[in-house]
């Protein structure tokens, strides 16, 4: 047996681990960028400044010193992270940063005559945007959606860097203890590719349904 | 046509900036009056009924509906005020603006339901009344992309009468339309001014206003140029902003002479 196939255990816990990292984080980011994007786009002009700069941070920065800050600079005034927590709040605040504008995106995509014909009907601006405004909004939210996803899977590669144990950092001390870069690398990537495919179906599947009356 | 007037506006003006929508305008509206507003785009038609049930504020005078009474300016209108206006005061818009994400049915069905609280099985009763009425029942499952621009707009009409309003606005709702689908929308519609709906409309159908509207309201350049029973002002109009207006819509292909000999005349006298 080749020695790389050794290996197909810990990259498998490292898949796993991947997987819950961007599920939790991609969950937490559309909650608070739902929110972030409402209050971006209606709430009070103090707010909306500083959601914008918040975007403007977290897409300016490089998003390996985004995390380095949070894991080692926290760690110098005295607030240590583990590299599990250090992970999972770099990549919600990074989502956030994203997902605020991917949601900006899609509500200002609904006509502004969908919004009338609801105020008209005497319907409340939360029901408005519960029934009328948001499931529209979705349609076009989704495509990039998918790819944020996708985006914050590979994001959870630059994890090994503070020694998160994911199919990255397993690769990587495997190359360093056998010498097999390539299949060890090859390994990790189709890692990797299978878990982008099945978002990229699950986002397609989504993206159908929510179309339907297209 | 009775003697309870149910709007009743004070010298509304409205600007949007520094831009004048429109100034001064007064006028009542009686319970089952039909009053039409017909004139040239931009003198501010569309944006007054808008105001009427305040989809847009505006800025001076006053405005007495249903027993509310608004001011223009800043100030703003209770929630609870804003909430009966859009129950009791239904609108038509020139595009449409049906749900597209909800069937025909979930179209005319979702503000009974949310609104007034209606049991779904009742909502559904009811609406397919209304669809029966406008002659689409077979059309209560389908989105609104597959439907004609004149279905639809039967549809939005459905869907406005579902809150059984006291009050109808209608934004120029056959201006979308393909000439051939304008007929059934104003089919609705004047069935719905002979069961005694109080209706505005803001219209360049002259002939449908003249034969359905009680009054007529003539609106140029930002203000109301003349108004009063439909075929008096439609037929021998005083004022001579009226008269033009109506000289250009009557008479079309004299309005087109008169372009083209002011073209060519202006155009001979650069060379």
């Amino acid at each position: 047996m080749h020695v790389a196939l050794h290996y197909l255990g810990v990259y498998g816990v490292g898949a796993l681990k991947d997987i819950a990292l961007t599920i939790v984080s991609t969950i937490l980011s559309i909650i608070l960028g739902v929110l972030a994007a409402a209050g971006r786009l209606y709430g009070p002009k103090a707010l909306q400044i500083a959601i914008a700069w918040y975007v403007e941070i977290i897409r300016g920065l490089p998003a390996i010193l985004q995390l380095f800050i949070i894991y080692f600079g926290f760690d110098q005034i005295g607030i240590h992270f583990s590299p599990l927590m250090a992970a999972l709040i770099w990549l919600v605040a990074y989502g956030v940063g994203y997902a605020v504008e991917i949601f900006r995106a899609g509500l200002m995509d609904v006509a502004q005559g969908q919004r009338e014909a609801s105020a008209a009907l005497g319907l409340s601006p939360s029901t408005t945007m519960r029934k009328i405004v948001f499931p529209q909004a979705l349609v076009a939210m989704l495509p990039p959606l998918t790819s944020f996803v996708v985006l914050q899977l590979k994001n959870t590669t630059l994890l090994y860097l503070v020694g998160f144990a994911d199919v990255m950092y397993e690769a990587r001390l495997g190359v360093d203890a056998t010498n097999q870069a390539g299949p060890l690398y090859v390994m990790a990537a189709v890692v990797y590719l299978i878990i982008s495919l099945v978002i990229g179906r699950i986002g397609m599947r989504m993206e159908r349904r929510a179309a339907a009356y297209r | 046509m009775s003697n309870d007037v149910v709007v009743s506006a004070r010298n509304m003006t409205k600007r949007f900036g520094n831009t004048l929508v429109f100034k001064d305008v007064s006028l009542d509206v009686h319970k089952s009056e039909v009053v039409a507003i017909v004139g040239p785009s931009g003198a501010g038609k569309s944006t007054f009924i808008r105001c009427i049930n305040r989809l847009h504020p505006f800025d001076e005078g006053t405005l007495e509906l249903l027993g509310h009474r608004l001011t223009g300016g800043k100030a703003k209108v209770p929630r609870a005020v804003l909430q009966d206006i859009h129950t009791r005061v239904g609108m038509v818009f020139q595009t449409f603006n049906l749900f597209p994400h909800l069937t025909v049915i979930e179209n005319i069905m979702l503000a009974p339901m949310e609104v007034k609280k209606m049991p779904r099985a009742e909502a559904r009763e009811r609406a397919m009344a209304l669809l029966e009425m406008v002659g689409l029942p077979h059309k209560r499952d389908i989105y609104p992309k597959r439907l004609s621009g004149g279905e639809q707009q039967r549809v939005a009409i459905c869907r406005a009468l579902a809150m059984e309003p006291e009050i109808m606005l209608f934004d120029e709702p056959t201006s979308m339309l393909d000439p051939e689908l304008v007929g059934e929308v104003l089919g609705a519609i004047q069935r719905l001014a002979r069961e005694g709906m109080t209706m505005l409309l803001v219209t360049h159908e002259m002939a449908f206003a003249k034969e359905v509207a009680d009054t007529v309201v003539i609106m140029a350049d930002h203000e109301i140029a003349e108004m009063g029973p439909a075929c008096e002002v439609l037929e021998s109009p005083k004022t001579e902003r009226a008269q033009q207006f109506l000289s250009r819509v009557l008479k079309p292909e004299q309005a087109a002479d008169d372009f083209v000999a002011a073209r060519t005349a202006s155009q001979g006298g650069d060379r």
